[in-house]
């Protein structure tokens, strides 16, 4: 699903990434984690593909094709999808509004016929219901007024929504209580499957208590230091990133 | 020596010997020509006109009386821009001008009763009409001029407690193709209790260089309601001038939106004194500008009276090397307590060769007042950008999404459905004029 070969990526001329090798299956499931400032947050831009992230060495495949290449919009058309850290709040359009315009968008990019209104209403709904995501806050200006919890669980509709092939959750688990964590990591875990990849980007192993990776990855100063099953998180929980980093 | 501008215009409209004027209208159109000719176009150093800078854009052409035009008139798309589709789907009753005219061969003729509309060259003629024309020729040398050359316009009544019920739809062509210009006074007088919408709509055929001036004389009787809803949408490089003096009695309500797309230079004003306690007026709008573009909306309020309240809310969008102007006075009497005075200015700038000035101004001299005044000068946000960019959402439809949704917020103030519908669609033309040109 995506390789990464030696990738390095400066941001204001200040190198960033400094060498970033890494191969996600089809259907795997990856942790990202690692002290703030290491970099985790710049590798879901850069396979985003937010401007001012400037690849310097290296490539990124996914499925095979140069993700560089690609416009943001390609990206999220060829099933790239990114579970922002920070929502962004958008006065004046609603939730609902930019929903329909985003999936008709990438049907359209893909050659599908665009949902009608009531097809589209009737699937939003579906997916909704389980996510706790209200009528009120579909009609309500996207994330405008949203409280942390509402915004991960509009990320995570979005998600189910728009079935990326790629999916990187950033920092998804800040900013919730424990009953909210559980709301949004269902969420997610329902939409894990064998044509599904997912990067989980996290600071903390408390979330993947939730979403059980396949394979755990500590970045550190722009570079995997190392690379583990489920129970290198558990490791980090108790002798913190200070032995990793250091060793 | 050669004459200067003012001399040149005057001269050029000194065949227009008005005819069968009464005395006092001849009288005042002496007074108007004196001030004007003293005060010349307004420009820079008249504060008003700090950033609209008339006598500069003036400079160029030599004008020439618009001419009457009562040939068939192509109101399309194709001959006078897109804006001509604006509330046709709107019940209305139509009142056409053309080239400064008032056509009633192309307007409605079945008002309902206690709707009057009639030209301004008849209405002049009844005994008392000059009370109706407060404006103060004083105040710019733009309105001296108009009250020296005014040659026609629109005198609409609604008696004392009628609803005119169906908006009145005041079309403003222009077919000249030279640098012609008209000048039309227009007087909007709702007795106690009335109620009327007014649209206005304002457009040319393309190319032509001409100038509008309208001054509206509107006067609202006690607990009368106005809502006029106004697009001005003139020819590219036309000049768009015009001044809403606005008079409230007690009780009164006013609600006006303008929304300014064409010409190469407008100014759309409004000038408003409350005279009554109770009293009400909303005058907001969007400016949506490209090119070398200027459009100006300004406010002067004045709140003479206790227990008034107005709001003045401007939205710009300006692209490539437009300009916007906010100009905003809410002036306080000292017995004016109670007052709720309110300005806002916020644009949106999608370049850098883009400008936006804006100032807003307070003079209270009472004690016991909300007033509040802002400006925000911004660009479309990146992050948002890339966040809908992100979700699949191509760059120039994520931009039109995050401008309407800028927009929005004045526009969601227009209380007629059908009407805010359509003003929100000659936004999308204007978006998709853009779309096309960066192709």
């Amino acid at each position: 699903m995506l390789e990464i070969k030696d990738l390095h990526v400066k941001v204001d001329g200040k190198e960033i990434l400094k060498g970033i090798t890494l191969s996600v299956g089809t259907g795997e499931v990856h942790a990202i984690m690692g002290p703030n400032g290491s970099g985790k947050s710049t590798l879901s831009y850069v396979l985003s593909g937010r401007e001012g992230y400037e690849i310097t060495k290296g490539e990124i495949l996914y499925k095979g094709k140069d993700l560089r290449a690609m416009e943001i919009e390609e990206r999220a058309a060829a099933g790239v999808f990114l579970a922002f850290q920070y929502p962004i709040e958008i006065p004046g359009v609603t939730t609902m509004t930019f929903l329909k315009t985003a999936l008709n968008a990438q049907r359209k990019a893909r050659g599908e016929e665009e949902l009608d209104a009531v097809k589209f209403l009737r699937l939003v709904r579906e997916k909704a219901g389980p996510l706790n995501v209200s009528e009120d806050m579909l009609k309500r200006p996207l994330n405008v007024g949203f409280s942390g919890g509402e915004k991960k669980r509009a990320e995570i509709l979005q998600m189910a929504l728009l079935e990326p092939s790629l999916a990187v959750l950033d920092e998804t688990d800040s900013g919730l209580d424990i009953d909210a964590l559980k709301v949004v990591s269902d969420g997610v875990n329902a939409l894990r499957s064998p044509d599904r990849s997912m990067i989980v980007i996290t600071h903390y192993q408390r979330l993947l208590n939730h979403i059980v990776p396949d394979k755990v990855h500590v970045l550190s100063a722009g570079r995997i230091v190392r690379t583990g099953g489920k129970e290198l998180a558990h490791e980090l929980e108790e002798t913190g990133y200070a032995d990793i980093v250091e060793a | 020596m050669t004459a200067n501008i003012e001399e040149q215009y005057l001269e050029a409209f000194g065949a227009l010997a008005p005819q069968g004027d009464p005395a006092w209208l001849l009288a005042r159109r002496r007074m108007a020509r004196d001030i004007f000719a003293a005060a010349g176009f307004p420009h820079r150093r008249v504060e008003a006109w700090r950033y609209t800078d008339l006598r500069r854009a003036l400079a160029k052409d030599g004008y020439v009386p618009a001419q009457r035009f009562d040939g068939p008139l192509a109101y399309d798309a194709e001959t006078v821009g897109p804006g001509a589709a604006a509330f046709g789907d709107v019940e209305r009753h139509m009142l056409v001008c053309v080239n400064g005219f008032f056509r009633p061969d192309l307007s409605s003729a079945d008002l309902p009763e206690g709707v009057s509309v009639k030209p301004l060259s008849e209405a002049v003629k009844e005994t008392g009409f000059e009370e109706f024309l407060t404006t103060d020729d004083n105040l710019h040398p733009i309105n001296a001029l108009n009250s020296a050359l005014m040659q026609d316009g629109l005198v609409i009544r609604v008696d004392a407690g009628k609803d005119a019920g169906k908006p009145l739809h005041m079309v403003h062509v222009t077919t000249s193709s030279g640098a012609s210009a008209a000048h039309m006074r227009h007087v909007i007088a709702l007795g106690k209790g009335a109620k009327l919408s007014l649209l206005e709509t304002h457009l040319g055929q393309g190319g032509a260089g001409y100038l509008a001036n309208h001054v509206t004389e509107t006067h609202l009787g006690e607990g009368a309601a106005l809502t006029h809803i106004k697009l001005q949408d003139e020819a590219k490089d036309a000049l768009h001038l015009a001044a809403n003096n606005l008079r409230l009695s007690a009780d009164a309500k006013y609600y006006g939106f303008v929304l300014a797309l064409g010409a190469r230079l407008s100014r759309h004003e409004t000038d408003a004194v409350f005279k009554g306690e109770g009293a009400h007026a909303d005058m907001h709008g969007a400016l949506a500008l490209r090119g070398k573009q200027l459009g100006d909306i300004s406010t002067y309020v004045d709140h003479a009276v206790p227990g008034c309240s107005s709001n003045a809310h401007v939205k710009s969008v300006l692209d490539e090397e437009a300009t916007g102007v906010f100009q905003g006075c809410v002036l306080v009497a000292k017995d004016a307590q109670k007052t709720d005075g309110r300005q806002l200015s916020n644009a949106l700038l999608l370049s850098r060769d883009a400008g936006m000035n804006a100032k807003p101004e307070l003079e209270i001299y009472a004690d016991d007042v909300q007033c509040a005044h802002g400006s925000t000068i911004g660009e479309l946000d990146e992050t948002a950008l890339f966040y809908l960019r992100s979700r699949g959402i191509d760059e120039a439809t994520a931009r039109s999404l995050l401008i309407r949704a800028f927009l929005d917020e004045v526009l969601e103030t227009i209380p007629l459905d059908g009407v805010k519908q359509d003003i929100g669609s000659q936004i999308d033309v204007w978006f998709r004029a853009s779309a096309l040109a960066g192709s």
